[in-house]
Parts: C-alpha cells; structure tokens; sequence
C-alpha cells in the first residue's frame, strides 16, 4: 500500500474547508445567502468533479488525486479506512444530493436567518457521508453516521422559530440517539467476540461457540440500529413525522441523500467487507476446519419479508395521505423496500441494481420534495388537492413535477424504470439456483409494489392537469415566466433532477457500467 | 468469592439501582442526583477494572459535566415538566425486539467463563499511543462531530435578531 | 484469591441497556429521554471497559480507546439535545414530547 497522503481525502477537504469558511463568515457577520451559498455550491462541485475523476471517468485530470492501486486494494487488518470502487460511487451520490439541495436553498429570501448555519451544517452532514463510505473500522464508520447524525438534528430545527421544526428536531434526536446507542452497544459486542473493531479482523471467523453467539447478538443490535436509519419496516414510524415537519430542503435532504448512509451501512454488513454471513464459528479439529451453520438462508429470508413488509406498509400508507409531503415520506419508505432486495440478494447484479435504484431515488425524492419547497412559497399545499390546476396554470413546473412523479412509479424512459429493470431482473436471475426460489417472488412482490403506487402519483397528475386551478391562489407569475417565484437556484436544482432522469433513463449506460464493476468489486471482497 | 468481585456485585447493584430511580422518581432533581450516583457507581467500576483513566474520564465528563448541564436543562426549563405520559411513536415491535434481545443476551452471559480472572491494565501511555496513532481517525472524527455541535447549538439558542 | 467474572459485567451491562430501553421507550419528558439515552450508552462504554480488560493480547487497549471516544460523543449529544430543548423551550414553554406535538401520530 502507497504511503498516506492528504491528497487522497481531497473532496473530504473540499467540504471541510467550506464548512470552516461558512462558519468564519457567520462569526465575522458575512450572513447572505448568496455569499455561503456559492462557497457551498462550488465545494460540493469541486469535490463531486474530484469524486468522478477518481472513478476514472477524468473530466479534471489534476483532481484525480488517489492512485488506482489503493482503490479496491482493501485494508489492513488496523486502517480505519479503504476506498472501494462502490465507496466512490457512494461519495458521488451523497455529493449529487447535496448539490440539488444546496442549489435549491440559494433560492430562499436572502434575508432569512441561519443560511450560514444550514449551509455549514449542510457540508457538514455530506462529510459525515463521504466518511462512511471509506470506512474499513466499525467505529469510525459509526462516529462518521454521528457526523451526519447531529448535523441533521441541528438542520431541521435550523428555522428555530418554527415550533413544528423544532419538534422534528427533537423526535429525530431522540431516535437519531436511540439508534447510536443500540449501534455502539452491538459493536462492543463485537468487539469482546473478536477483539478489534477492523473489518479484515472482523470477516475471518471466530474461534468458538461462545463468540460466535456473542457476535450473532452484537450484528443483531447493529442491524436494528442501522435499521432505524434505512426507515425500514418496522423501524420507519419517525420518518414521516421528521420528513413532514422538517423545512422541505432539508426534507429533501435527509430523504435523498443521508437515509443512503444507511443503505450503504447495509451493504456493509450483509454483503460487503463486514459481511455477517462470516460470523459462524469454525470449529477445528487438527488441521480440518468446519463451520457448523451456515445461516445464510435465514438472514436472506429475513431481508426478503422485510424488504416485502416495507415496500407494502409504505405503498399501502401512502395510498392514505391527504399532505403531499406525507405522502411523499412513505413513498420514500417504499422505495427503501426496493434497495433491500438487491441487499438480500447479495449478488453482483443484484448490488447494481439497488445502487442504480439509490442513485435514482436522490434525483427522483430529492427533486420532488424541491418542487414542493418551490410551490409552497408559491402558496400552494400542504394537501394534495390543493395542487389542482398546476399544471395547467405552470406548465414547465407541471411537466416537471410529473416526470420526476412518473420516475418514482417506474414508468418506462424514465431513470426509475431503468434501476427497478435491472433489480428485478437481477432477482429472477438469482431465483434460477436452485434452492432460491423464493428471489422469484420478491420480484413479484416489487412489480405488484409497483403498481400499487402509480395510484397514489397518478392521483397527483389528476389533480394537476384534470382540475380546474384555484382562482384564489395567484400561481402564475408574471408574464408567462417559467421561474417566477422560484428563483434561480431551486429552477436550476429542479431542472437538472429532470434531465438526469430522462437522459439517464434513454442512455443509462455510462452510469450502469461504472456501478456494475463496482458492485462486482464489492461482493468480491465480502463472504 | 473475591474481594474484588464483592467490590462489583456491590456497584453493580448500586449502578441498577440508581439508574432505575432515576427514571423512576416524580421530582427531575432528584432525578439528576441519582444519575450522578450511577455515573460515581460506573466509575469505581472501571477503577476495579484496573481502567483508571477511563474511571477519572467517566468522573469528569459524567459526573461532573454531562450532570450539571442536565441540571442546568431542568432549571431553565422548568415550565409544566409533568404531564400525561402518551403513546410514543416507537411502536410495540421494537419494544418486543428490546424485550427478546435482552433475554438473549442474559443467555449468552451464562455461556461466558465464570471463572474469576485478573484484568489487563493498560497504561495511560499505551492508551494515548493508540489513541493518537492507529486510532486517531476516531478522534478526527469526533472532533467533527463536535465542530458542527457547536456551531448549531449556539445559533440554535442564541438570540435571533430578526 | 483475586480476579472478576467476565459473565457478570455482561449481565450488567444488559440489565443497564434494558433500563435504557425502558426509559426510552416509556418516558416523555425530555430531559428523562436524555438521561436514558445516556444510560443506554454507558451500557456500551462499560461492554468496552471490560472486554479490553478481560482481553487476552496487548491488542485489547483500543476497546479503552473506543470507550473514549464513545464517552465524547454521548457528551456532544447530550449538549446538542439541550440545544433543541432550549429551543423549544422558548417557543412554547414544554418540553414535553407527546404533549408538545403538533405533528400527527
């Protein structure tokens, strides 16, 4: 392994050093949202562009700062951190998110209060991200989730004079810490079954019966806590209230890109280099070495009914709301559904198809919780039938809206059918070994899931373009201005969530190939 | 039995005892005055593991910081602290995973050694070279933590001008 | 003769997280959920402690290095969790978590 240089961590340094500028500025009176958020938008640019040329697509040569030989080489048995192949493409996701994020808010009122803090907290959060990404130790993977944790506590109660805000906050800190201490309770578990926290150290078996129970109930306290993150069924109640009183960017935020930290904690844990399926005790007698239980059948079978109770329970809840913004939330539940089955399935396609479902969902939630921002300082909302008419009097925001809508149900042309096209597949694929029949049905399972929830975003469209507008609602700015009302950021935020999921969507292939190698890379280092 | 392991079953039982009045009682003043006990109890507990600095840590940061902001939190918010308790929004299911994983673990503390063993004690030198060097990673990234704690929790309390 | 039982830290350390859990899960004042949090993770800090003590190389030690790093952060979110309580103190005058919400169940 090459020796350690700085440079290696060059987007984390991005962030970082922004963060740093914001909070300087605000301390010196420099309060404008214009100011912190251009130095936001240009550190999350220049790190995403220094990201995409380490993956080797080479836009910016010179910020291709971390040799070819370190990435995928895996780490030692005492390194805090590893660069995978899928850690990069992570990094760019998480990146993505809190671009659309960070464009969007240049567009509130200039001068609200607290732009530095949310901007600074913004980074912050994203840092967080890019750190579990790269993390080969269990601890410093969780303190980097806590990175994230606590500046997204301290983001959704950032309008502190917003009770609804603020008491977000305190629900999502409540379970934010409640997940922290059952995620640190089961890596201390860990660590007295193996003694040491290292992935490496952590994949190669343990020596007796004792320890290995001790490691079943240390993973079972880790996986419920990351749980809590994912929103997975039945651990999903906070999301909703959190996503629903949260300032909507910041919704945006935590819907698109850090609930992908929890996803990418999972594949960790169940595929990757911290795989669980390598806690078995190995019994030896002389120099033959047995395992007594493979339990990869029961934790497969585990991930598939959750996977099917979660995509259901958020479909069927979102079938019920009458809010856009909760209906939304349990959208986003659903969709976690989704990435659990490529997480059940394990396999390289499957792994794909769940990143591509990952990268997906940041344009697809993030973009539409950004229209709703948009709109509600238009006076729109919060229910759902108070969108009537919008379409007709916006049609730019209307067609905008209704792809990235069409986008989450699958529709076909469309970024959301493309990664749903290769999950499933990538299922009926696996389903053909034999003794793994049951994959067949989770594919199933995601189709009919699928069709559920064309209801409830058709419903929108309905209300959209089949009836008439409110007259009392000014909707249309003046003089037929695509962007009135919605400022310069959030209209360049929303447009380029649309032209992703469509250009994407007809020519997916750029972005399909680099994660399948990666994803391929990945399970090669796991079980 | 050992002295040493009289010592623990005392603390422990104190540490259990504590921790539940302090969840327990009616009054939040004396709530804090039990947590503090807990957090003393915690601490001679790691002094009998031969951790002193972990028990001097435990000392400064719990009883003694972490304890007198929570009383600060009780003082300053004083206003209708007790109400009707309601339903919280967890839900059942994982009051029943908590329930069984409980269980569980009692089980696999029978299956641990339960033969009384002398404990490693590690300088405070080998802790900070591990601290500072292998792990420093944790520490950065602590320090992370604690950066945007700061700068959210001051403007979140600080008065606004708007 | 000398020496502790590695079994009963365990059955500690459980009965501290369920208390934890208790709290958490039953409790609806705020700075109550605070301090059950706080017990829950001293649950974690005490698993540490111990398994580097009962440890068998020299390799142990950075369990008593986690232990530091895990009691830092519990600080840290102690502070923060006061912050949103003072916050919210000063809208409305409770900090009482069910009584306090306008959001729906």
């Amino acid at each position: 392994m090459d020796a350690v240089s700085w440079t290696w961590f060059l987007p984390e340094a991005f962030l970082l050093g922004a963060a740093l500028v914001v909070f300087l500025l605000d301390a010196v009176g420099v309060r404008k949202i214009e100011a912190v958020g251009a130095v936001s938008v240009g550190a999350v640019l220049l790190a995403l562009l220094a990201v995409i040329s380490d993956l080797g697509f080479d836009p910016l040569g010179f910020l291709s700062t971390l040799p070819a030989s370190v990435i995928d080489s895996g780490g030692g048995s005492t390194s805090l951190y590893a660069f995978s192949s899928l850690g990069l493409v992570f990094q760019g996701i998480f990146l993505l998110s809190a671009l659309l994020v960070a464009l969007a808010s240049l567009s509130r009122p200039s001068d609200e209060a607290g732009a530095s803090v949310f901007y600074g907290l913004l980074l912050m959060a994203t840092l967080g991200m890019m750190l579990v990404a790269i993390a080969a130790d269990l601890i410093f993977l969780l303190i980097a989730i806590e990175v994230t944790g606590i500046a997204t506590y301290l983001m959704v109660g950032y309008t502190r004079k917003d009770a609804r805000g603020l008491e977000a906050a305190m629900k999502f800190y409540i379970i934010g810490a409640l997940s922290t201490a059952l995620s640190f309770f089961g890596a201390s578990l860990l660590f007295g079954a193996y003694g040491s926290t290292n992935f490496l150290v952590l994949s190669q078996g343990l020596g007796g019966v004792t320890e290995s129970t001790l490691a079943l109930v240390g993973y079972a306290f880790l996986i419920v806590g990351l749980a809590f993150k994912v929103t997975l069924v039945p651990f999903h109640a906070w999301a909703v209230d959190v996503y629903d009183g949260a300032p909507t960017d910041v919704s945006a935020f935590l819907a698109g890109g850090t609930k992908k930290m929890g996803v990418f904690a999972f594949f960790l844990v169940f595929i990757g280099p911290l795989s669980i399926l390598t806690a078995r005790a190995v019994s030896c007698s002389g120099s033959v070495c047995v395992a007594p239980y493979d339990f990869r059948p029961s934790v497969q079978l585990t991930l598939g009914v959750l996977a099917i109770l979660t995509m259901t329970v958020g479909n069927l809840l979102a079938l019920l709301q009458k809010e856009m913004k909760r209906m939304l939330a349990y959208s986003s539940v659903s969709q976690a559904g989704y990435m659990m089955i490529g997480i059940a399935i394990g396999t390289a396609p499957a792994l794909a198809g769940a990143t591509l479902q990952v990268f997906a969902h940041v344009f697809m939630k993030a973009g539409a919780f950004l229209v709703v921002a948009g709109v509600s300082a238009l006076g729109v909302g919060p229910l759902i039938a108070q969108y009537r008419g919008l379409g007709q009097k916006r049609p730019y925001l209307g067609v905008a809206f209704a792809l990235l809508l069409l986008s989450l149900a699958g529709i076909p042309l469309t970024l959301g059918f493309v990664s749903k096209f290769v999950l499933f597949s990538a299922a009926v694929q696996a389903s053909t070994v034999p003794g793994q029949s049951f994959f067949f049905w989770l594919a199933v399972a995601g189709l009919l899931n699928s069709a559920v929830s064309v209801f409830y975003y058709a419903r929108v469209l309905k209300v959209m373009y089949m009836e008439p507008p409110d007259p009392a609602v000014p909707l249309d700015g003046p003089a037929g201005d695509p962007t009135a009302g919605l400022g310069f950021g959030r209209t360049a935020a929303i447009i380029l969530a649309v032209v992703a999921i469509v250009g994407l969507g007809i020519y997916p292939q750029p972005v399909l190939s680099a994660i399948q190698s990666a994803a391929t890379h990945f399970v090669a280092t796991g079980a | 039995m050992s002295l040493e392991e009289l010592a623990f079953l005392v603390l422990a039982a104190i540490a259990v005892g504590t921790a539940l009045a302090a969840l327990l009682v009616r009054e939040l003043v004396h709530t804090i005055l039990w947590i503090s006990v807990f957090f003393v109890a915690l601490s001679g507990i790691y002094f009998l593991l031969q951790a002193d600095f972990l028990g001097i840590l435990q000392l400064g940061v719990y009883a003694g910081a972490v304890t007198i902001l929570l009383l600060f939190g009780v003082m300053v918010t004083r206003k209708r602290i007790f109400s009707r308790e309601a339903a919280t929004g967890i839900g059942p299911f994982p009051l029943a995973l908590a329930l069984v994983s409980i269980v569980i673990l009692s089980g696999v503390a029978a299956g641990l050694p339960t033969q009384p063993r002398t404990v490693h004690a590690y300088s405070p030198a080998a802790l900070s070279e591990q601290l500072f060097t292998t792990d420093g990673g944790w520490l950065v990234l602590l320090g992370l933590t604690m950066l945007s704690a700061l700068a959210g929790a001051i403007y979140l309390v600080r008065e606004g001008r708007e | 003769m000398s020496g502790l039982v590695l079994a009963q830290f365990l059955g500690l350390s459980a009965a501290l997280l369920g208390i934890g859990l208790f709290g958490i899960l039953t409790r609806r004042n705020f700075i109550l959920l605070l301090i059950a949090i706080e017990v829950a993770i001293n649950a974690a800090v005490l698993n540490f402690v111990y398994f580097a003590g009962f440890a068998s190389g020299p390799g142990g030690v950075s369990g008593q290095a986690a232990a530091v790093v895990v009691v830092g952060l519990a600080a840290t979110e102690v502070a923060v969790g006061l912050a949103i309580v003072l916050a919210l103190n000063r809208q409305r005058g409770s900090i009482n978590v069910a009584e306090a919400s306008t959001l729906r169940q």
